[in-house]
């Protein structure tokens, strides 16, 4: 009978990557200390919204006057406006800000205290380069730059590692692997749960992947290692059949990606297989052109993030203690509208954080302002908040992590107060 | 000690004749002594099928054969100077393919899947049937170079003339050709949204990846002002929208264009110029020593892998000289001993599949069927949504292995309509070794051995052992790397 031995597995990977980080420099950057830790924990799922999601049109600043003024095509009619459609204004969250109207799904989350946002935050990368300000927010740093080459949340799941983890500990849903979990152990990218297993014959598929251990076990390559994490983490998911997964309480999760992701997590989570971390991607808020204000491209955007988080945390119900969602970006936008109804590469945007001990209905920013002085030398939103002081409160309070200075390398965290502990 | 492989191979000459080995094998062995971890995976590796690997999409059977017959240097040369002749399997396949035949405004007749379909469909049959393989790997190369989006507006119906008119007319010529073709491609204008680029707003999508990705690299020297600027200089810069008028062409449109004076790069550009701003500003960056690094940079890396900075150097300052004409750039590189020695490269989701169609010399439509496996491992082409095109990093595909088996199986088992591959007419005769060799265009090393015994248990298994065989050897670890 096909058992592959987990601890066996776990003796090559790490002999693996001690041999390999010695002898090439590049790949020494991965090599990861690792401490065993206390748990349990949260499950953490991170969603990045790639492209420069707009803080200032999702969670806007309507009580500024120069909000308007820089965007006289795209912004959003003001809660009071009685002039336009009540869908097509902003729902007032604390006098302020508010939110997209898209993001309607969300008010009662932040209303119940479950929905923390922040604002003004960001890396201290002024690039204003996708490529750069992904890469230093994924590798944990300041700036793109120096540092270690792998990413933030492998090196969390590095120093928090412990011999009876489970070969799946983190998964990202796509066909690739985000920087954030460059370097880490006990990974996989899948698309589907429901596909994810050797699609042959049912009675040839423990033969072959028998055969395929075989194979891939006597490898020291990085391609060695994967196999080995991917046969193991397919005997895991063995066990559940989520083909068969019904989201409690009458969830209704979009049929986005974004959505089948959150409910795969949903499902993984439910299955209790060890899972830590699950990272989702959300494309798409690149919004050059076509931007729009209630209509456009980042309407419906937020209209998807809005009613994939909701669901979820429905999904999740009283478990969402258990589990905290952190929802980011690389960049927010120019404050001034472009010509094409859109908005060019900016600087500070927003952060959601949910469930587990997210302190909701609040928003933390040491809000910069929108007047022309105000605004850095190019007309973007200043970043008054380092992105990594929202992460270094989650991993530390709701992930137990104690050894935040490895995973965020030469930076003390300052406190920012949304994150209550386990 | 740094050697070319010309000279190597010269060397190799001058010694003992009928050793297979020649010199750039007696360098690898020193390597092996001496950093044995930076050297190929231990075990013999035939050059002549290293070769083939690295600049092709794999070796079809007789491919190493004919490449060894031919010699290592002509068969370079006879890749970097293709013909215009074509497989006429081929021809008649592309024939077929409506977005290739029709002007691009036509195409919107298509439903976008097909569309996007019929892109895929072209990439995958010349890549697996294409005579000029050196060519069709520089079309990957620049594709991802200079990638746009096809689910992003109606990219879709523009990227066929892109392919034709842009990538692959200008591949191997000369990188500023290139790309004054790609600024020029409604396509790509439409992708990084120039359409929006007008005088007094301007949007800076394009200035920005035309410095960012496409010529200097991040942090070469350009600042905030400069993308400012050069987005200027792009205003009016739009594809043809007017009735009676050839519909989707390039077109500069004088009324939406910022006449004024532009400073870039601390040159000053004067007022009044019109379309010649930015026809400057492509001047400017392909002459720019930032473009010569960075371009030279990703070319060594795609076929040196971790050992590009080697030739680095050396291929900037051809860039310099040749004024950035792509074969003389390549040669050095692909007649150095790195090409072969260097550590193995991961192959692409894309290689991967090709590369396999290729060793078993399959049939295939490259339909969707095939393409939905490009999709579960995650490469389906044309569809990576930002513009700097697929990772390059090893570390970002191998989390997804299984896809990779699924497909292996699919292939070797025949459940992938369109595509197929016929056992009987392969030269493996139920031999373990001999499956090998026809897989990996080798003869099968000490490293292999594992491999080499389960095969022979699958062709013990009986008659549908052939399967299993041809199933492992795709899968296998080794068959991932070039």
């Amino acid at each position: 009978m096909w058992r592959p031995s987990r601890r066996g597995l776990l003796t090559t990977a790490a002999f693996g990557l001690a041999g390999w980080a010695g002898k090439n420099s590049a790949l020494a950057d991965l090599a990861i200390t690792t401490k065993g830790k206390e748990k349990p924990h949260d499950v953490l799922v991170t969603i990045f919204l790639r492209g420069g999601a707009d803080g200032l049109n999702s969670v806007v600043p309507y009580a500024e006057d120069d909000y308007y003024r820089n965007r006289p095509n795209l912004s959003i009619a003001p809660p009071s406006d009685k002039r336009a459609n009540a869908s097509a204004r902003i729902v007032d969250l604390n006098g302020f800000f508010g939110f997209h109207p898209a993001l309607t799904p969300l008010v009662p989350f932040y209303r119940e205290g479950k929905l923390a946002i922040v604002h003004a935050c960001g890396s201290q990368d002024g690039t204003r380069s996708h490529f750069q300000a992904m890469a230093a927010v994924e590798r944990g740093l300041a700036a793109e730059g120096p540092g270690p080459a792998s990413g933030w949340i492998a090196r969390h799941l590095a120093s928090t590692e412990r011999t009876e983890d489970s070969p799946l500990r983190a998964v990202a849903f796509g066909g690739t692997l985000p920087d954030s979990l460059r370097g880490a152990a006990n990974t996989v990218a899948l698309e589907s749960l429901t596909d994810f297993q050797l699609q042959a014959p049912e009675a040839k598929r423990k033969h072959y992947q028998e055969a395929l251990l075989g194979l891939y076990e006597t490898g020291n390559d990085e391609v060695a290692h994967a196999g080995q994490e991917t046969l193991a983490v397919l005997d895991t998911l063995h066990k559940i059949d989520p083909a068969q997964y019904k989201p409690s309480n009458q969830a209704k999760y979009p049929d986005t990606d974004l959505g089948r992701g959150l409910r795969q997590t949903a499902c993984l989570i439910r299955a209790n297989l060890g899972l830590e971390v699950a990272a989702l991607d959300r494309g798409g808020w690149d919004t050059h052109y076509a931007q729009g204000s209630t209509v456009g491209i980042l309407s419906l955007s937020l209209d998807d993030l809005g009613k994939s988080l909701a669901a979820f945390a429905t999904d999740m119900g009283t478990e969402m203690s258990h589990v905290t969602v952190v929802v980011m970006t690389e960049f927010g936008r120019r404050v001034a509208e472009n010509s094409g109804l859109g908005t060019d590469h900016g600087r500070a945007s927003f952060m959601f954080l949910m469930g587990g001990g997210a302190r909701g209905g609040q928003i933390h920013a040491h809000w910069p302002g929108l007047e022309s002085h105000q605004l850095d030398e190019t007309g973007d939103l200043r970043v008054t908040t380092d992105y990594r002081d929202v992460l270094a409160e989650v991993l530390k309070t709701r992930m137990r992590n104690e050894d935040l200075s490895s995973v965020f390398v030469n930076y003390t965290p300052k406190p920012v107060g949304l994150v209550a502990g386990i | 000690m740094k050697l070319s492989r010309r000279e190597c191979l010269e060397l190799g000459a001058l010694g003992a004749a009928g050793i297979a080995v020649g010199g750039c094998a007696r360098v690898a062995n020193h390597f092996a002594e001496h950093h044995r971890d930076a050297a190929l995976p231990a075990g013999e590796v035939d050059e002549t099928t290293r070769l083939v690997n690295r600049l092709t999409f794999g070796p079809r059977p007789g491919d190493v054969a004919a490449a060894k017959k031919l010699g290592q240097v002509a068969y370079v040369e006879s890749l970097l100077k293709p013909d215009d002749k074509e497989d006429l399997r081929l021809q008649f396949l592309l024939n077929r393919l409506d977005v290739f035949q029709m002007d691009p405004y036509e195409t919107q007749d298509i439903p976008e899947n097909e569309v996007m379909r019929q892109l895929q469909q072209s990439a995958i049959l010349r890549a697996t049937y294409g005579q000029h393989q050196l060519r069709e790997r520089m079309v990957d190369f620049w594709t991802n170079h200079f990638n746009i989006y096809g689910r992003k507006g109606l990219a879709a119906f523009r990227k066929a003339a892109d392919e034709t008119t842009v990538i692959r007319k200008h591949a191997l010529d000369t990188f500023p050709n290139l790309l004054k073709a790609s600024a020029h491609s409604p396509a790509m204008l439409i992708f990084l949204d120039n359409q929006g680029n007008v005088a007094g707003r301007p949007n800076e999508n394009y200035a920005r990846e035309i410095m960012e990705l496409h010529t200097m690299g991040v942090k070469s020297g350009y600042t905030q002002k400069d993308v400012q600027e050069v987005a200027r200089c792009f205003t009016g810069w739009v594809v043809e929208r007017r009735f009676l008028r050839h519909r989707w062409a390039f077109r500069f449109d004088e009324e939406l264009h910022d006449n004024g004076v532009k400073h870039v790069l601390g040159q000053t550009i004067p007022a009044g110029g019109g379309q010649k701003d930015a026809e400057t500003v492509l001047e400017i960056l392909s002459a720019h020593p930032a473009t010569a690094h960075f371009i030279s940079k990703k070319i060594c890396d795609y076929f040196l892998g971790t050992d590009g900075d080697k030739w680095l150097g050396r291929t900037e300052k051809t860039y310099l000289a040749t004024k950035g004409d792509i074969p003389a750039m390549l040669r050095p590189i692909l007649t150095s001993c790195e090409l072969i020695e260097s550590p193995q490269i991961l192959k692409r989701p894309f290689d991967y599949l090709v590369s396999a169609l290729r060793s078993l010399d399959a049939d295939t439509d490259g339909g969707s069927a095939l393409q939905e496996h490009l999709v579960k491992m995650g490469e389906p082409l044309y569809q990576w949504p930002m513009p700097d095109g697929y990772p390059t990093k090893t570390s970002a595909w191998t989390g997804s292995m299984l896809p990779r088996w699924n497909f292996a199986y699919a292939l070797s088992s025949g459940q992938i309509g369109g595509t197929g591959v016929d056992w009987g007419r392969l030269q493996h005769d139920g031999e373990a070794e001999k499956m090998f060799e026809l897989t990996h265009a080798r003869r099968a090393s000490a490293n292999d051995r594992e491999l080499v015994r389960k095969v022979a248990e699958e062709f013990n298994q009986g008659d549908d052992g052939v399967v299993g065989a041809g199933f492992l050897c795709i899968a296998s670890p080794s068959f991932q790397w070039r």
